[in-house]
């Protein structure tokens, strides 16, 4: 099965007083550029740096994130 | 840009400028000198010297200009990218040192190893840096 993830980050930032992509990583202890790479689904965090993420913007995780799966065959 | 990509951009182009010409003088020569041929061993001390000497003055520069990236610890994703890089410059060098090693000795000798073997490590390292740059292009 195929798939792929996609975020509410940019969004979520926005709602958060325009949080820039600096101060979420800062928080969750990953470079700006990073944040920027998550945010255009090019890179996909680990499970600790999703949680850390989703916890920033007290949210489960599933709101943050979500997998978009595609069956292939 | 991100500081490892400029640091990995630095060191694309000291090989290039250095290492390039090395090579281009050794691909011009029409039979290898015998060993230790002293001339060919003073050039490639100066690729070696001027290749440390660019290094040295390039991370000197890019750390007065990023200071603050220059000491934040790589994260996940810079891991991600230096693990994927060596692995690929690994096969390279792992092949490359197969042929140097175990092939080349039955058919050639003294510098015609010598400069493969550098040719090898060199392409080794252009397919480590390369690869973090392209990651980085790519923000993968």
């Amino acid at each position: 099965m195929e798939g792929s993830i996609s975020n509410r980050i940019r969004t979520l930032r926005f709602h958060n007083a325009e949080m820039s992509q600096a101060e979420l990583g800062q928080r969750i202890g990953v470079t700006r550029q990073t944040i920027a790479a998550i945010e255009a689904g090019k890179y996909s965090p680990s499970l600790e740096a999703a949680f850390r993420i989703a916890q920033v913007f007290n949210l489960p995780l599933e709101e943050v994130f979500q997998w978009d799966a595609k069956a292939t065959g | 840009m991100p500081y490892r990509e400029k640091t990995a951009w630095l060191s694309l182009i000291a090989m290039t400028v250095t290492f390039g010409p090395y090579f281009r003088f050794v691909a011009m020569r029409s039979m290898p000198g015998a060993l230790p041929d002293l001339r060919q061993l003073g050039l490639l001390a100066v690729a070696a010297i001027a290749q440390a000497l660019i290094l040295g003055a390039g991370h000197l520069y890019l750390r007065r200009g990023s200071a603050q990236d220059a000491r934040t610890p790589p994260d996940e994703r810079d891991r991600a990218i230096m693990g994927r890089s060596i692995s690929s410059a690994y096969y390279v060098l792992i092949g490359g040192m197969i042929v140097v090693g175990c092939v080349m000795p039955f058919s050639s000798n003294g510098w015609s190893i010598i400069n493969a073997a550098l040719v090898m490590i060199v392409a080794a390292e252009v397919v480590h840096y390369g690869v973090v740059v392209l990651s980085y292009r790519r923000q993968a």
